[in-house]
């Protein structure tokens, strides 16, 4: 990492703290934190990943031994071959790790943390001991995480809904302390996330610059506003939910047993906090690739405020569509009926965020960088899981294609489609994280296998589903009907595999570009936000002077200057003239 | 895409046949719309020397067609569906045969009546896995489970329903053509849950007698 | 101007260009931030109350789900909850919830002697309710209501119960407070650590009544 460019504005009296350890571990500067919030989330995601390739290897060949995986001891692999008990383990595990500790962390941590202040004109966050806190008890809950791997009878397998009574009582599951400390992990991180979204909103409402009106907020900056309204008011109701189950598995109470209690109640709570939990993940992907789109158009974002309100109205509207996961789980079918309308309503919003896109796009004068295409692949596959949602909407579809690998593809669409967000992210502002480039040409390699790979593991299992493969077997041939899917179910693995190979190119460009990369300029992209006027990596407290802002963040090719971009800080007119 | 459907043989399936293909057409028309338009726009608006990016922020009136139209649409397919919705899940019509469905880990108890037609009596047959149902009759399925929650799907019939413990859901159908049809679990119900399999026998009115007077024998 | 061909080879001298549009280049110096309304602490505990107020919610929900499906209810054979001692208990924590008031106002007059009074005022009353609450539940326990018994045990312990830590943890607070105030440290009108407190107190307070009324009245 470059530290030329922080020393050289360190005379501007801004704080630079001493020490490996103040600096790079225990550090309470959000850039920082950021870091290693997106650190975190890559670790996880190569295991997570790795995860996906073994179950994808159990539903290509069946009972077979895994390569190199014979060394593994019973009972979780037999000689290499996976167990079903391990299979569940599998999938379970890699839902958690890929929704919470690799999604979560990366775009709402490590951007959220790295974007905020800097793109507010803000020195920091409002309490940064509390967002470097945010960040230790977050590793703590991954630690509990992958440590459930190692208990005796292995980590949860009760899916990652993790729905009672199977998950109520180790009986049920076979595996009592993995269930335990996946419940343990969720809720210590769910203090992580508590202390993290009250220091965005606090951040957010206090310490924008003087003229950074909400309205000149750029889309990242909202969606993360959003997203942290959400994980404050979503996480703590699956806080309570945690807590009652884990008192059902450790105290032998009966709240979700159906012994007095009620199977169900879970559900309804857990979706509660889930379908907010789908915003969560997915708005701060909506709000990069808004910011990536305009900038690599050259072209002010179509509609900005029509994309701050779908927001806005995605959130509302997603507290009360939590029953559409519940169709065919014997809740009454009136409320279906319910749900299905809230949920059809709740796809208007996310139609508007596509067209938006689209305009953008019209008219603009396209550079195609790295982050630009992989904003165009976000789009692309966000286009797919929208319109596959409306499926599954319909009750009566829903009840055929529930639980199939339809909901497969399309939760992969949606939710895996944010990697695309993710890398978009990374390569775009990996030159302001780090002070360095990455390399143009393993980008596009990067992005063509990605995208190509993703499509042809995701896609095809819409037509499993269509077929009626269900999720979450753990062998299909055991079906007379399924039998047909086995050379399909073994493309997807090869795909998928390919998907994988596909992200060497990455982490080689980026290892390589973090040491070795061309230093950035202050502002690479000649972009509008303010993060762009601080130095390429920026020194503790960002600015030297408290930037003012003049106007939106997205004022490219104006007619008011020659250059086809106008900075938010740059006055003109008037202002320019008074000295204000 | 739709080819992979497997063969509907039940009265309610071809509702949800229509609907599925219909959504199908609409969402396939919208896919190749938005990506036609991406792709275009990709193209006709790539970087080129002496063009400057169009500069507007928005067009109401465009903006407005397309927050109304998707709306129109998706309001559509809800009324659409909530008919067919209705019709299989809460107006059932009345039973002309009944049997008792338990999930358990991992198997499916069935019930069936003996020959005076009711349900927990003497002379009730019980069988591991095969529901056995005559053809062409509304079947009333007493869907329980006595452990963890278990789902009952019939992808032929176009049926799927949760068993939960401690609760009786009814669930019913009427078949339109003998045969033997799977009946997976399609909810998680633990490491065995990947083979609980049973079958859904439909016999024809012949058969079924002969079906009922075997057991009875037996019994 | 060579824009086009920067933008895809950043060089060092972008530098040069960039800079008039800077922050870092000369200019009038930006008017300071505006002050907030609300200040970060304060803004920070609402959030934290609007968490914990949903965290009841979840909690709540449950509760009334699983009271308005039991058909009979407390179910036969289960002690009665200590309806008049409970609503006893409740004045008291309710009048914990004045003291903490009239300590946050003598905060604001820079009293001293009459802040970290009220204060312990406010954090003996606390520990009565604690107190108060805790011999009920081993007489409870006593005559056979635990966590395991049914529903209502269960669902008794645990709002009842968490409840009681938020309420421990909230003392510990004004404990630390009181401390804090008799060494001086709100002498100079920076009392935004008294009001803080003050807010988490009186939601724990303000809390109190609903989960009586439900608990053990409804």
């Amino acid at each position: 990492m470059s530290e030329a460019a922080a020393s050289a504005h360190a005379d501007h009296g801004a704080h630079e703290p001493a020490g490996f350890w103040s600096h790079y571990v225990f550090s309470t500067d959000h850039k920082m934190i950021g870091r290693q919030f997106l650190f975190l989330g890559l670790f996880m995601l190569i295991i997570g990943g790795i995860l996906a390739m073994l179950i994808r290897w159990q539903l290509a060949w069946p009972e077979t031994e895994v390569p190199g995986l014979g060394w593994v001891p019973e009972p979780h692999m037999y000689e290499g071959i996976i167990p079903p008990s391990t299979y569940n383990m599998l999938f379970t595990m890699h839902a958690t790790i890929m929704i919470f500790f690799v999604v979560m962390p990366i775009m709402v941590g490590g951007f959220g943390n790295f974007l905020i202040p800097i793109m507010i004109g803000a020195k920091d966050m409002a309490f940064p001991l509390l967002n470097m806190l945010s960040f230790w008890v977050g590793a703590v809950a991954g630690v509990l995480m992958i440590a459930s791997f190692f208990v005796v009878g292995g980590a949860a397998s009760g899916g990652w809904t993790s729905y009672t009574p199977l998950t109520g009582a180790a009986v049920y599951t076979g595996v009592n302390w993995g269930i335990n400390l996946w419940v343990l992990s969720l809720f210590v991180l769910a203090f992580s996330s508590l202390m993290g979204s009250i220091n965005y909103i606090t951040t957010l409402i206090n310490m924008r610059a003087p003229g950074m009106t909400y309205f000149r907020l750029p889309l990242s900056i909202w969606s993360l506003f959003i997203t942290a309204v959400l994980l404050l008011l979503a996480l703590p109701v699956l806080t309570a939910a945690l807590g009652m189950l884990f008192f059902d598995r450790v105290f032998a109470t009966n709240f979700f047993l159906p012994a007095g209690g009620m199977p169900l109640l879970w559900q309804h709570l857990f979706w509660f906090f889930g379908h907010p939990e789908v915003y969560i993940l997915v708005l701060p992907a909506m709000g990069v690739t808004s910011d990536i789109l305009s900038v690599f158009s050259r072209k002010p974002i179509f509609g900005y405020r029509a994309m701050a309100y779908s927001m806005i109205a995605l959130a509302f509207l997603s507290w009360i569509v939590w029953g559409h996961h519940m169709f065919v789980s014997g809740m009454n079918p009136l409320l279906g009926t319910a749900f299905m309308l809230t949920t059809m309503v709740i796809a208007v919003p996310s139609a508007i965020k596509t067209f938006n896109w689209l305009g953008t796009l019209w008219g603009g004068s396209i550079r195609f960088t790295v982050p630009l295409l992989f904003a165009i692949g976000f789009v692309s596959n966000f286009v797919i899981g929208g319109l596959s949602g409306v499926f599954m909407a319909s009750t009566p579809v829903d009840i055929f294609i529930h639980d199939t690998y339809f909901i497969v593809a399309h939760f992969h669409y949606v939710v895996a489609g944010i990697i695309f967000a993710m890398f978009a992210a990374i390569y775009f502002w990996f030159p302001k994280m780090f002070g360095r480039m990455t390399n143009h040409t393993w980008g596009v390699v990067h992005f063509i296998g990605t995208y190509v790979f993703f499509n042809l593991t995701f896609f095809p299992m819409h037509f499993l589903g269509v077929g009626g493969h269900m999720r979450r077997i753990y062998n299909p041939m055991q079906y007379e009907y399924l039998e047909q899917f086995g050379d399909m179910n073994v493309f997807i693995t090869i795909s998928a595999f390919c998907l994988a190979i596909a992200q060497i190119p990455f982490v080689v460009n980026f290892i390589w570009s973090l040491f070795a990369g061309e230093k950035a300029s202050e502002n690479p992209w000649e972009a509008n936000t303010l993060e762009w006027t601080a130095p390429s990596p920026p020194p503790h407290g960002n600015f030297a002077t408290t930037p003012q802002v003049y106007r939106g963040p997205y004022e490219y090719s104006s007619p008011e200057v020659e250059e086809d971009w106008l900075p938010q800080t740059r006055p003109l007119g008037a202002a320019a003239a008074t000295g204000h | 895409m739709m080819s992979w459907l497997p063969e509907n043989v039940s009265t309610y399936g071809g509702q949800i046949d229509y609907l599925f293909y219909l959504i199908y057409y609409i969402t396939a028309a919208a896919l190749i719309l938005v990506t036609v338009l991406m792709v275009a726009f990709l193209i006709i608006y790539r970087q080129r020397e002496g063009r400057k990016a169009v500069y507007t922020h928005g067009n109401t009136a465009l903006e407005l067609t397309w927050t109304v139209i998707p709306a129109v649409i998706l309001l559509m397919l809800s009324f659409m569906s909530i008919s067919t919705w209705g019709e299989i899940k809460i107006y059932a019509p009345p039973a002309e045969y009944e049997v008792r469905v338990v999930g358990k880990q991992f198997n499916w108890d069935v019930f069936h009546p003996g020959p005076d037609g009711k349900l927990d009596t003497e002379d009730d047959i019980k069988i591991e896995n095969e529901v056995h149902v005559p053809v062409d009759k509304v079947v009333h399925v007493q869907l329980q489970a006595s452990d963890v929650i278990h789902s009952f799907f019939v992808p032929s019939f176009r049926v799927k329903q949760d068993a939960v413990p401690g609760r009786n859901i009814l669930v019913w159908f009427e078949v339109t053509k003998p045969g033997k049809y799977e009946l997976p679990c399609a909810e998680l119900c633990g490491f065995g849950h990947s083979g609980m399999l049973g079958w859904v026998i439909v016999h024809t009115p012949e058969d079924f007698e002969k079906f009922l007077k075997e057991n009875q024998e037996q019994g | 101007m060579a824009r086009e061909a920067a933008a895809r080879m950043p060089k060092e001298d972008l530098a040069d260009v960039m800079s008039p549009v800077s922050a870092y280049g000369e200019g009038p110096p930006p008017p300071s931030r505006p002050e907030p309304v609300i200040s970060n602490a304060r803004l920070g505990l609402m959030m934290f109350i609007g968490a914990e107020v949903m965290f009841f919610a979840g909690l709540i929900g449950a509760f009334l789900v699983l009271r308005l499906s039991s058909e009979v209810w407390p179910p036969a054979g289960q002690p009665r909850l200590p309806v008049w001692i409970t609503g006893f208990n409740t004045l008291v924590l309710l009048s914990s919830g004045v003291a903490m008031h009239r300590a946050w106002l003598a905060a604001a007059a820079r009293e001293q002697v009459r802040l970290s009074g009220w204060l312990l005022v406010t954090g003996v009353l606390g520990t009565v309710f604690l107190t108060i609450q805790g011999y009920e539940w081993v007489r409870l326990i006593g005559f056979g209501l635990t966590m395991r018994s049914g529903l209502y045990g269960s669902t008794f312990y645990a709002l009842i119960g968490l409840h009681g830590l938020h309420v421990l943890g909230a003392l510990v607070w004004v404990g630390v407070v009181w401390m804090l105030a008799r060494r001086g440290r709100f002498a100079a009108g920076h009392t935004v650590g008294v009001e803080t407190c003050k807010m988490y107190w009186l939601f724990v307070v303000a809390l109190w009544p609903v989960l009586y009324g439900l608990v053990y009245l409804y």
